[in-house]
C-alpha cells in the first residue's frame, strides 16, 4: 500500500452509521478469531476494523470480504473493547451501495429521512401521470375491476422500463465493484476459476453461510422465508402481467398461482416478524437498526400488506379497493426500482461478491 | 575440659517432632556432660508447647543460665519461642538438619547429633559479651538531594514524621523534570501545591542553586558539605537521593530522522506546544529508542501516556490537525488505561502497530515508512511534523560526592539505574543510609515517582533509628554485634577495605583501615579477608568457629567415620537444607554444618584447623553468585571462588588432593539438590581416601 491518507469524514460516517467509536478498536483482532466465517487467510473483520480506525474508504468500499460477512454478530458479542464490528461491517455495506449509484442522487434518495418523500413522490407522480393519460380519474362504479381504473398495459410497460433502465445504470455499478475487488484482492497464483455459479446459486439457495454463522437459527429460517416468499412472489407477479395481456385477469381464488401469491405472503409476514422482533428486542445480537435497516423492512413490509388488502378489497367490494391498489402499486414501484440503490442491492452486490471471492478461491 | 561454671551454660533438649524417636537423648546429655563439666541439662517432649517453655523458663530462672543451648528444631522457626530476655540462645538443629534427613537409631546418627551439640555449645562457651555500636551523636536529620517530585515527596514525608530535612536542589527552583511539563491530566498530582507546601514547611530547608561537595561519615553521621552562595557543611543521619533522570540522546536516533528539524522529541515537543501552533499532521514514533537492543533495552513505561497526551494537545491547539501514533505496544498501565480510552474517543486520532523503516524530510513535510503495520505489510505516512517518544535514562549520582574508596556515586546496576541489588528491598542501595528514589533508580511516571519518594524516606528514618539502637538496618536487621579489629596487628594489608562489598572502611594514606561500623552490613567478609584473623564479631569471631571444628569428635578410622565439615551460608542454603529435610530427603550423617554469614566470612585458618583436626573433607556451600545477585552480600560467593583457587594451591604444596575442598552454590529454592551435593561429595571423599593429617 502506498501513502495513506485518512478520510476522516469517510471514518466519522462510518461511526455515526454504526454506533460505534472507532477508535476504541485496540487492534487485538479477536473479532477475526471469533468469526466462523473468516477465512484463514487475511481473515477479517479485524483488518477491516483497523481500516475504519483510519477511514480508508478506498480499501473498503470495493472490499470482497465485507460481503462473506452474514452479519451473525458475534465479533461484536465477543468484543473486548465494545465496538461492533458487525455494525461496522454493516455501515461498510451501506456505504458500498451509496458509492457505486448512478446517478449518485438515487442512492442519496433512499439512504436519509429527509429524501423519504421525494423517494415516495417519484413513484406517485409517474403513476398518476400515467392515470392522467388513460383519463381513467373516475372511480369506476360496480363489482371492483381493477383494469376498469388502472391501464395495465401501460403501467406495466413503463414500470418495466423505468425498472430496466435503474437496473442498467446500477450495471455500470456493479461494473466497477467488481473491478476494485479484483485491485483489491487480486487473484492467487492460481489464477481465477471460471464462474462458479453453480457453487454460488448453491450457497444463496442453502442459506448455507448462515449456517456457519454462530447458532443463529432462526436468523436463517427468518432470511429463507423472505427470501422464497419473495421469489415466489416475482414469480406471481411475473404470471399476473401475463394473464393481464391474455385477458384471464382477474385470477380467481382457486388460481394455483394465487393461492402460491397467498403462501408467498405469509412467508413473508412470518420472515419479517422475526426479523423485526430480534431487532427490536435482541439489540445486543443484531446490533444497531439503520434508517435503510427499517426502511427496508417497513417497504417490504407495507408491498406485501397492501396487497393482500387489495386482493380482500377485490372479494369484498370495498370501496377503498382503488386506492389500496394505487398504494401498492407504489409500494411495489419503491422496492422494485430502487432495488440496486437499497439495502435491497444486496441481492447483487453480494452475488456479485461471492461470485469473486469463491473464483478466486477466498472462503 | 572446658568450664561452664562461670558462663552458667545450660542445653535444653526437645524430642518431639521425631527427634526423641531417631536419637536417645540421655545418651546426649551424657556425652555432654562429659565435655563440658557443670552444665545444667533439660529435656522436655515438646520444648514449643505452654508446658515446655514454662519448664525451661523456671529451669533457666533456677540455675541462672545466661547462654542456653536449644538442641530442637532449625533456628529459622520457633524464634520468638526460644527468645530469653538476658539469656544467650542458640540452637542446635536436630530436627531439619538431622531427625528429618538421617537414619534414626544409628550409631552415626547420634555421633552427629553429640558432635553439632557440642559445637554450638563450644561457640557459646567461646563468644565475648556483646557491646552495641553507639556513636557518640547520631543526627536525626535526612538529606533529600534532588527537588522533583520524588524528592519533594521524600521531604514532606519526612517533616510530617518529624524527622528535619534539608533538600539539595541544584536548579533555581523546585519541580525538577515534572516542573517544566506543560499538562499533567492523567495524574492527580498538583505539583505546584507540593513544592511551595515544602517551601514553606518549617521541617524542611529547601537549598537552591546548591551542589554537593562531600559527603563522608557513616549513617547516624553523615557530613554534606554543600556549596552555594557560601558554603556549609549540613549534619545527617541519612540520605535520599532523587536526582531524576534525563531523555535518552536523540542524536543517537538518526535513523529515525532526528537531524531534521521536522523531527523531534517529546521532551522538544511538550516545551515548543506551550509558545507555537502545532501543525496539521503529527506524526508519533512510539518506543524510539527503546526496547531495542542497540539503545536502550527496557520500557520506560512513561513515554506511551507522554505520547497519548501530547496528542491531545495538538487536537486542543488545532482543531483540524490530524494526529498518527505508531507504536509497537500501548503501555498504559494501571490506571492509565482510562486516559487510553478518553485520548481514543478522539477520531481525529489515528494509531497502528507498526515498525518505523525510514523517515525522510522531504523539505516541506516527513515522510515516514511504516513496516508490519496492521494497515498493510508497509505503508507510507506523511506528516508536517514527526515526534520521538524517547525514552529515560538515569542522572549520574556521582554528584553525591560520596567520600568512599568505591566512588563518589552510586553503583550503576542493571542499565545503569541506581537500584538496590537483586535480593534487597526497593530504595536500598549499595550505600547504607543511602536511599535511592524515582526515576535514578527505576524508570516511572509521575505517582509512581511521588510514592517512591515517600518509601525511600520511610527506609532512610528507619536507618537512622536503627543507628541510634546499635542495630544493622538490613538485610540482618536488629543485628547489635558488628566487625571489631585488633589494629594492634593490622598489617595495613588493605584486604578488608578492598574485599568489603558496601565500602564500611576507609583508609589512611598508609592503608590502615579506618571502619564505619554504621556502614556495615555484619556479612563477615572482613573476617574472612583477614589473614592476620584481627577482625572478629562478638558472636562470630576466629576462636568461635575454631572451637566448634575442635568440639567434633574426628574418629580414628576413616574407613568407618570419615567427617566432612560443611560451612553453610544462612542466607540462601542453609534454608535450603532445612527445605530438604522438610521433603525428608537423606544425607549422609557424616556432615557437621557450621552456619556462616556468608561464604565470604570463611577465614583459610578454619580450613587448615579443620584438616589439622583431622577432617577429611571440607565442603561449602553459598548462594549463586552472579547477575541476578542472589548473594545477600553482593559477591561473597565470588569471593569464595577466587579465594578457593588459591586455597588449593596451598592444599597442594600440603600434597593434600585438592578435591579435599569443594564449594557448591544453591538458590533458596534448591532444596531437592541439598541430597546428591552432600552424598556425591562424601563418595567422592571415600574414594580419595583418609586425611592423612588424622593421626598426627
Amino acid at each position: 500500500m502506498g501513502i495513506i491518507k485518512p478520510d476522516i469524514k469517510f471514518k466519522r460516517e462510518l461511526g455515526r452509521l454504526s454506533g460505534s467509536q472507532l477508535n476504541q478498536c485496540m487492534q487485538c483482532g479477536n473479532c477475526s478469531a471469533v468469526c466462523s466465517l473468516a477465512p484463514a487467510e487475511r481473515p477479517f473483520p479485524g483488518k477491516e476494523m483497523v481500516w475504519s480506525g483510519w477511514g480508508l474508504k478506498e480499501k473498503l468500499i470495493g472490499n470482497v470480504d465485507i460481503w462473506l460477512c452474514h452479519q451473525c454478530g458475534d465479533c461484536s458479542s465477543y468484543c473486548p473493547r465494545d465496538v461492533k464490528p458487525a455494525d461496522v461491517i454493516s455501515a461498510i455495506r451501506h456505504q458500498t451501495y451509496l458509492h457505486y449509484a448512478r446517478p449518485r442522487f438515487l442512492g442519496k434518495l433512499v439512504s436519509s429521512p429527509a429524501w423519504l418523500p421525494v423517494a415516495i413522490a417519484i413513484p406517485v407522480v409517474v403513476i398518476m401521470a400515467i392515470l392522467s393519460l388513460a383519463g381513467t380519474f373516475k372511480i369506476p362504479e360496480g363489482p371492483v375491476d381493477y383494469s376498469a381504473f388502472f391501464p395495465h398495459g401501460l403501467l406495466n410497460s413503463t414500470f418495466s422500463a423505468i425498472t430496466l433502465f435503474f437496473y442498467l445504470l446500477a450495471s455500470f455499478g456493479i461494473v466497477r465493484f467488481w473491478k476494485d475487488m479484483k485491485r483489491l484482492t487480486p487473484p492467487g497464483e492460481a489464477g481465477m476459476k471460471k464462474f462458479p455459479i453453480a457453487r454460488v446459486l448453491g450457497e444463496i439457495l442453502s442459506h448455507s453461510n448462515f449456517s456457519g454463522c454462530g447458532s443463529q437459527q432462526l436468523r436463517k429460517i427468518a432470511h429463507m422465508s423472505l427470501f422464497f416468499g419473495f421469489g415466489l412472489l416475482i414469480l406471481v407477479t411475473l404470471y399476473a402481467i401475463w394473464a393481464t395481456i391474455t385477458h384471464n385477469y382477474p385470477l380467481p381464488f382457486t388460481n394455483p398461482f394465487k393461492i402460491a401469491g397467498n403462501v408467498a405472503s405469509l412467508m413473508i409476514y412470518s420472515g419479517l416478524g422475526i426479523m423485526v422482533f430480534q431487532r427490536l428486542m435482541n439489540r445486543s445480537v443484531f446490533g444497531k437498526s439503520s434508517y435503510s435497516d427499517w426502511l427496508l423492512l417497513a417497504a417490504i413490509g407495507l408491498l406485501t400488506l397492501s396487497g393482500t388488502l387489495v386482493e380482500l378489497a377485490r372479494f369484498g367490494n370495498w370501496s377503498v379497493a382503488y386506492h389500496l391498489y394505487f398504494f401498492h402499486l407504489v409500494a411495489v414501484w419503491f422496492v422494485i426500482m430502487y432495488l440496486p440503490f437499497t439495502k435491497m442491492g444486496h441481492i447483487f452486490y453480494r452475488t456479485t461478491a461471492l461470485l469473486y471471492a469463491r473464483s478466486i478461491g477466498r472462503k | 575440659m572446658m568450664s561452664a561454671e562461670k558462663k552458667h551454660m545450660a542445653l535444653a533438649i526437645c524430642t518431639g517432632c521425631d527427634i526423641g524417636n531417631c536419637i536417645d537423648a540421655d545418651k546426649l546429655t551424657d556425652a555432654v556432660r562429659e565435655a563440658f563439666d557443670g552444665i545444667s541439662c533439660i529435656s522436655h517432649k515438646s520444648l514449643c508447647s505452654e508446658a515446655g517453655l514454662e519448664e525451661l523458663r523456671k529451669f533457666t530462672r533456677e540455675k541462672g543460665v545466661d547462654r542456653l543451648g536449644v538442641a530442637a528444631c532449625s533456628p529459622r522457626v520457633k524464634t520468638a519461642e526460644f527468645s530469653m530476655d538476658g539469656i544467650y540462645v542458640d540452637r542446635i538443629n536436630l530436627r531439619e538438619q538431622l531427625a528429618w534427613v538421617m537414619e534414626p537409631g544409628e550409631e552415626d546418627t547420634q555421633m552427629c547429633a553429640e558432635d553439632q551439640t557440642r559445637m554450638v555449645l563450644a561457640k557459646l562457651d567461646t563468644i565475648k559479651e556483646n557491646t552495641p555500636y553507639l556513636p557518640e551523636q547520631v543526627y536525626s536529620d535526612v538529606l533529600v538531594v534532588g527537588g522533583g517530585i520524588a524528592g519533594v515527596s521524600a521531604a514532606l514525608e519526612g517533616a510530617a514524621a518529624g524527622y528535619r530535612v534539608h533538600l539539595v536542589e541544584k536548579s533555581d527552583r523546585l519541580g525538577g523534570y515534572a516542573g517544566r511539563i506543560y499538562k499533567t491530566p492523567y495524574n492527580e498530582i498538583d505539583l505546584s501545591a507540593r513544592t511551595s507546601e515544602v517551601m514553606s514547611h518549617p521541617g524542611v530547608e529547601v537549598h537552591l542553586e546548591t551542589s554537593i561537595e562531600s559527603i563522608s561519615g557513616e549513617p547516624g553521621n553523615f557530613f554534606v558539605a554543600i556549596r552555594n552562595s557560601d558554603s556549609a557543611t549540613l549534619k545527617v543521619g541519612s540520605v535520599v537521593t532523587a536526582t531524576g533522570w534525563k531523555p535518552y540522546d536523540p542524536d543517537k536516533l538518526s535513523a529515525l530522522g532526528y537531524a531534521s528539524p521536522r523531527v523531534k522529541t517529546l521532551e522538544e515537543f511538550e516545551q515548543s506546544v506551550q509558545v507555537e501552533q502545532p501543525p496539521d499532521r503529527v506524526l508519533f514514533v512510539l518506543c524510539a529508542g527503546s526496547r531495542d537492543e542497540n539503545h536502550l533495552s527496557y520500557c520506560s513505561s512513561y513515554c506511551c501516556g507522554a505520547a497519548l497526551k501530547q496528542a491531545l494537545y495538538i487536537r486542543e491547539k488545532n482543531p483540524g490537525a490530524e494526529v498518527y501514533i505508531v507504536y509497537r505496544d500501548i503501555r498504559t498501565a494501571g490506571f492509565q488505561e482510562e486516559f487510553y480510552k478518553l485520548v481514543q474517543a478522539d477520531d481525529a486520532i489515528f494509531m497502528t502497530k507498526g515498525v518505523i523503516k525510514s523517515v525522510s524530510d522531504l523539505g516541506n513535510e516527513v515522510e515516514v515508512v511504516v513496516g508490519e503495520s496492521l494497515l498493510d505489510e508497509q505503508i507510507t505516512l506523511v506528516a508536517d511534523l514527526v515526534v520521538l517518544a524517547t525514552g529515560m535514562v538515569p542522572n549520574t549520582t556521582s554528584d553525591l560526592k560520596l567520600q568512599y574508596r568505591l566512588g563518589e556515586g552510586l553503583p550503576e546496576l542493571e542499565y545503569e539505574f541506581s537500584d538496590s541489588h537483586f535480593i534487597c528491598f526497593p530504595y536500598e542501595t549499595r550505600r547504607t543510609g543511602v536511599y535511592a528514589a524515582g526515576t535514578v533508580r527505576a524508570p516511572m511516571d509521575m505517582e509512581m515517582s511521588q510514592e517512591d519518594g515517600a518509601g525511600a524516606m520511610m527506609k532512610a528514618i528507619q536507618c537512622i533509628e536503627c543507628v541510634k539502637r546499635g542495630e544493622a538496618v538490613h538485610p540482618r536487621a536488629g543485628d547489635m554485634s558488628y566487625p571489631e579489629l585488633y589494629m594492634e596487628r593490622c598489617t595495613d594489608c588493605k584486604r578488608c577495605t578492598e574485599e568489603c562489598p558496601f565500602g564500611s572502611y576507609d583508609e589512611t594514606d598508609k592503608g590502615t583501615p579506618l571502619p564505619n561500623p554504621a556502614r556495615c552490613r555484619r556479612c563477615g567478609i572482613c573476617v574472612g579477608s583477614c589473614p592476620e584473623r584481627i577482625i572478629s564479631f562478638s558472636d562470630f569471631s576466629i576462636n568461635s568457629v575454631s572451637a566448634m571444628i575442635k568440639a567434633v569428635h574426628v574418629p580414628d578410622e576413616f574407613k568407618e567415620k570419615p567427617r566432612v565439615l560443611v560451612f553453610v551460608c544462612e542466607n540462601d542454603a542453609y534454608p535450603a537444607l532445612d527445605a530438604a529435610g522438610v521433603h525428608r530427603l537423606r544425607y549422609s550423617p557424616f556432615v557437621r554444618i557450621i552456619p556462616v554469614r556468608c561464604l565470604g566470612s570463611v577465614n583459610k585458618v578454619w580450613i587448615s584447623d579443620a584438616l589439622s583436626h583431622g577432617y577429611d573433607g571440607i565442603l561449602q556451600i553459598g548462594c549463586k553468585p552472579g547477575d541476578d545477585y542472589q548473594c545477600h552480600f553482593i559477591h561473597g560467593s565470588e569471593l569464595t571462588e577466587q579465594r578457593g583457587e588459591n586455597l588449593q594451591e596451598t592444599l597442594e604444596t600440603m600434597m593434600l588432593e585438592p578435591e579435599r575442598i569443594q564449594t557448591r552454590f544453591v538458590e533458596i529454592t534448591d532444596h531437592h539438590e541439598i541430597q546428591e551435593i552432600i552424598n556425591d561429595y562424601v563418595e567422592e571423599l571415600e574414594l580419595i581416601g583418609p586425611n592423612p593429617f588424622k593421626d598426627m
